[in-house]
């Protein structure tokens, strides 16, 4: 368990997942906490770094939806044994995000690729699912004391159920106690913006850098 | 009903007419136009959406209404993209008045592959309906606008057999699973497009999952090139012409959807239509690429025109020519005077070089009803 030994741990992680390596990914997670290593610094510097480089890729048109999705299918093979080790008294208090896809539309490839990045940047994650009715996605937000919604749809036809979120928050008298994002194919800058959602991201690795951005805003607001 | 023959007041051509026309660089009137109506046309007949998918006359009754309101320049007779997979198995749910969606692949694993079979469209419920739909439409105003059916393609179509996320590892994993599904999703597509021939149509090609927004292109060239290229064949021994739609980014891979043979390709909003000019607008004829939510649905009218006229300026002069459409099927509750506007915007500006002047000299003694 020498200091030296957990760099080159940490790339050896960062690497699997880059590579699409479920085994590899599972190997080092051993040797993670053979080697007494702290579980929670080796997921971000080690699994949640591999995965912000292959969204780095992704952004790049390098990597694509198969590649993204082996990656994430390398990082929770990962998770999944350092998870149980993580001294979770030691962590700070993580943002808590209800996801879902809006009632109506069935696709989930873009809301689980945000969610798997959202929980390895650090993000609690609420995902409801699919073809999600707005006012169950607002109940849970509120039960659940979520910091976001975020809300992904594919389809044009689906979209009106995003504002329907947001006008159910304000009705609910919660509107300034969340924020809300939005993402999908159809969805665009100004249809956020004329909705009143806080954001809008193209992609999932910038639903991530959009939700850091707006709590930092938020907290030197 | 003085709306209802507003294209008759002011365009001179027949869609087909234009069409030809325009392909032989000959005068006309407009550039080509399809604000792509899809299930929008059941708020024009005043029916609830599913009933269109469901009963092939309400379906034509629909698209009938809906050309003759609006005077676009195709017809395509489409309701959602999981029918053909429906009919090999897929389970779909039918909203009232949305449009339906894919509730559970026709199999859950690629042990089940070996169980699929082919579709056979003119036994299928709700494929012979559309059938029948495109049969309806084509007797009655087919001499005078091309009619065309959705057809989705093998990759896509794979998608819905074995679920999206499924096949996108599979793409990676087991490539031979990958093709395995697409071969069979293609001789579905094939039966399917003979079909439509005999029904008097012809396929419009649409490929959703092949977008660069999903896969690569060398992806594409191994799962999707293949099989758009056998239909795209099929469809030219037919003498027909190939519409290939592929949704999401698809810049990088413009040069192999003309290399499958296509003749038009539709290009969505998420492309740039002056980049795609200058890539492919010698080979293939340019469709599109007006934003179908954030201006058709959102936008007003004359956010519509400014879009518009953005499109014509960006490829207006592509050498094998632009329809000026939206950049992927219209959102149901698209605004009417949206969709009026656009194909007015269209009417106004004419022909970006001296064609429809020439076109209106030359018809001078046409006298103007409007």
């Amino acid at each position: 368990m020498s200091e030296t030994s957990e760099p080159s741990l940490f790339a050896a992680l960062s690497d699997a997942v880059l590579n699409m390596d479920e085994d590899a990914a599972r190997e080092n997670a051993i040797r993670v906490i053979r080697e007494r290593i702290d579980a929670y610094r080796a997921i971000e510097h080690g699994l949640v770094d591999g995965m912000n480089r292959a969204g780095q890729l992704f952004e790049d048109e390098e990597y694509f939806i198969p590649e993204i999705l082996l990656c994430s299918d390398a990082m929770y093979a990962g998770l999944d044994i350092l998870d149980p080790h993580i001294d979770r008294s030691r962590q700070r208090l993580r943002r808590k995000v209800v996801i879902g896809v809006v009632e109506g539309d069935t696709h989930d490839i873009g809301k689980n690729l945000v969610k798997t990045l959202l929980d390895a940047a650090g993000f609690e994650v609420v995902d409801l699912g699919r073809d999600i009715p707005p006012a169950r996605i607002v109940d849970t937000a509120i039960n659940e004391q979520a910091d976001v919604i975020a809300l992904s749809t594919l389809m044009t036809t689906t979209m009106d159920g995003m504002s329907e979120v947001i006008e159910l928050l304000k009705a609910a008298g919660r509107r300034d106690a969340l924020k809300v994002i939005v993402g999908g194919g159809p969805v665009s800058q100004a249809f956020a913006d004329r909705i009143g959602a806080d954001g809008y991201a193209p992609t999932a690795p910038a639903a991530v850098k959009l939700l850091q951005r707006l709590f930092e805003e938020s907290a030197h607001a | 009903m003085p709306e209802q023959n507003r294209q008759e007041r002011r365009d001179r051509l027949t869609p087909r007419q234009r069409l030809e026309a325009y392909g032989k660089g000959l005068p006309v009137d407009r550039l080509p136009c399809v604000p792509i109506v899809g299930n929008t046309a059941a708020r024009v007949l005043g029916v609830k959406v599913s009933s269109l998918r469901n009963e092939g006359r309400v379906l034509s009754d629909a698209h009938l209404a809906s050309y003759r309101r609006f005077g676009y320049d195709n017809i395509r007779i489409f309701t959602d993209l999981y029918t053909l997979a429906e009919s090999m198995g897929a389970r779909t749910r039918v909203p009232e008045d949305e449009t339906a969606f894919l509730d559970e692949p026709a199999i859950g694993s690629i042990s089940e592959i070996g169980s699929l079979r082919p579709s056979r469209p003119k036994k299928d419920r709700i494929l012979s309906e559309h059938l029948e739909a495109l049969k309806r439409v084509v007797q009655e105003v087919g001499d005078e606008v091309p009619v065309t059916a959705a057809l989705t393609c093998p990759f896509t179509n794979a998608s819905f057999l074995i679920g999206a996320v499924n096949l996108s590892r599979l793409v990676l994993k087991n490539p031979e699973a990958v093709h395995s599904l697409c071969r069979v999703s293609l001789e579905s597509a094939l039966a399917y497009a003979d079909a439509i021939f005999e029904a008097g149509g012809t396929p419009s090609l649409t490929d959703a999952m092949s977008s660069s927004t999903v896969i690569s292109p060398r992806q594409f060239q191994e799962f999707s090139f293949p099989y758009l290229k056998a239909l795209v064949d099929h469809i030219h021994a037919k003498g027909r012409p190939a519409t290939l739609h592929i949704c999401g980014k698809t810049g990088p891979i413009w040069h192999r959807m003309a290399d499958t043979g296509a003749d038009c390709l539709s290009i969505d909003n998420d492309a740039d239509l002056l980049a795609a000019k200058h890539e492919i607008g010698d080979r293939v004829r340019l469709m599109g690429n007006v934003h179908p939510s954030a201006i058709m649905l959102q936008g007003s009218p004359g956010d519509v025109r400014e879009a518009v006229m953005q499109c014509i300026l960006a490829a207006g002069d592509s050498p094998k020519g632009l329809v000026v459409a939206s950049g992927c099927s219209l959102p149901i509750e698209t605004p009417f005077e949206n969709i009026d506007a656009m194909i007015d915007a269209v009417r106004d500006f004419g022909y970006p070089d001296d064609r429809s002047a020439r076109f209106a000299e030359a018809n001078t003694t046409v006298p103007e009803n409007g």
